[in-house]
């Protein structure tokens, strides 16, 4: 049968951000997709050559403005590891509050992004009203409502107040009430339904071979989430990662609204947990040049995140790699897309929820 | 490096129930420009809370064989230190044939990019320090 190839991207309704996929069609179905990144690829690694490591961080965070709390989170994990770093317990906690706010609001922005994929503009401004609401928190406790730099080595810029955390608790329910009714559309719509069920199966065992990470990994019943390895205090509370069986785009979709109300009651967990008191220290001083090198790990809204950090006691880093789960999950991307209509091809590739920008650097 | 014991190494990986989460080269520049330096690739596998990972030093010219026969995803890794190091990676699963970034320095990890680089940068602070003065 005669080939035919249709680009896909790098422009197209449904990607917030430039990749382009050289779809081999034939007839109506996808028989090869050969990818094609780097159109914002800007080589923030190679910057550790000339942006000293207590100001790399910065740059970091400015990988992707979705991921960019957890991203600098990551780089200071790894320096205080390789450093030494005892961080102050608070610090801690705050920097996990802040974590799993941030995976509500990228989940947040998905869910609008895939709705207005699939044609359901209202359910869009739902969703993207209520992400407003978790940005105003951000500006409000960080100063920042994309790139919040709170993050130093050594812990952080800015406490909480406990009265505010209070506030900020009572605000995620009303959000997480309102969020409850979005979610019964999501689940129950019949035009929904009609567009994503059975579409794009990723069987449990081919996320397994092609080492899928995170909502991607579990929608099809995979166990995998870094948060179970207990670091960064998740083994002081009560988590069980979000699994569906089904594999396809709607198990997709309901991995990731689970894990909204998930996130909202971890929060509570915490806000209940941590150590409470006004003065109470939020940051240990670093002084000395790093020496070593680390692997760390965290779960990123998309999955697993894997940063390697390599000092040889300059103040320039010797190797800064991030290998996000974009990444990871390009390679099920390509598996989902190989056999499928043409006309799927945008659902598919919308939930996996790809950051561009984060998978570039 | 031996390759037959190096894939040996990453099939009882595989065997294992392990999946690939990274591979991750580095460019250890020689002290001098005339001794040529090297690459330390880093293979990292993950297994539940477990995370290993085989490292090994490399020549500018060596080649390393591809792991796709025991992990599908290992082709994006492989065609990316490929294109950004110049790491001559033998039996890709599948060949983007340098088309997977658009850099705008060919192989912006090289040696001699990296080389280039820092001296630009050192220039370009020198220069600054004689207009301050």
């Amino acid at each position: 049968m005669k080939r035919t190839v249709i680009p896909f991207g790098p422009q197209h309704p449904v990607l917030p951000e430039p990749i382009v996929l050289d779809l081999i069609l034939e007839d109506e179905k996808v028989v090869e997709a050969i990818p094609t990144i780097g159109y914002i690829h800007r080589g923030l690694e190679a910057m550790v050559e000339r942006v000293e490591y207590t100001e790399m961080g910065f740059v970091v965070e400015r990988i992707c403005g979705i991921c960019s709390f957890m991203h600098g989170m990551g780089y200071c994990l790894a320096l205080e590891s390789i450093m030494n770093v005892e961080v102050p317990d608070r610090a801690r906690w705050l920097r996990i509050i802040w974590a799993e706010i941030s995976r509500i609001q990228s989940h947040l922005l998905w869910l609008g992004l895939g709705a207005d994929a699939f044609g359901f503009e209202n359910l869009f401004m739902h969703c993207w009203r209520m992400r407003e609401e978790i940005l105003d928190i951000f500006e409000k406790t960080t100063g920042g409502r994309i790139i919040h730099s709170v993050n130093r080595i050594g812990g952080v810029k800015r406490d909480i107040s406990d009265s505010e955390l209070v506030a900020i608790v009572a605000k995620l329910d009303e959000l997480g009430k309102a969020f409850d009714k979005t979610a019964k559309v999501f689940a129950s719509d019949a035009s929904i339904r009609h567009r994503l069920s059975g579409v794009g199966v990723l069987p449990m065992e081919d996320a397994r071979a092609v080492d899928a990470v995170g909502p991607m990994a579990r929608a099809s019943g995979v166990r995998i989430d870094t948060r179970l390895t207990g670091q960064n205090l998740y083994d002081q509370l009560e988590f069980e990662p979000v699994l569906e069986t089904a594999g396809d785009c709607l198990a997709r979709v309901v991995v990731r609204m689970r894990e909204v109300r998930q996130s909202i009651d971890l929060v509570h967990q915490m806000v209940e947990k941590m150590p409470k008191g006004e003065g109470l220290p939020i940051e240990t001083k670093v002084r000395g040049m790093p020496s070593g090198e680390t692997f760390t790990r965290l779960e990123q809204p998309r999955g697993e995140v894997v940063y390697y950090v390599k000092a040889n006691g300059t103040k320039y880093l010797e190797r800064f790699r991030a290998r996000t789960p974009t990444f990871a999950n390009v390679p099920a991307m390509i598996k989902l897309v190989k056999g499928c209509d043409l006309a799927d091809v945008p659902n598919i590739i919308l939930t996996i929820d790809p950051c561009i920008s984060c998978t570039e650097r | 490096m031996d390759k037959d014991s190096f894939l040996a190494r990453v099939g009882e990986y595989h065997k294992g129930g392990w999946r690939l989460a990274l591979i991750n080269a580095t460019t250890v520049l020689a002290a001098d420009e005339a001794t040529p330096g090297v690459f330390e690739v880093t293979w990292a596998f993950a297994k539940e809370l477990e995370f290993e990972t085989i490292r090994e030093t490399i020549g500018q010219a060596d080649a390393v064989p591809s792991v796709s026969e025991f992990f599908g995803a290992a082709f994006l890794y492989e065609n990316e230190i490929r294109e950004l190091f110049g790491i001559n990676v033998t039996g890709l699963g599948l060949d983007l044939k340098g088309q997977l970034y658009k850099t705008a320095t060919k192989i912006p990890f090289s040696h001699s990019a990296i080389r280039a680089r820092i001296e630009a940068a050192a220039a370009a602070a020198a220069a600054a320090t004689v207009k301050k003065a």
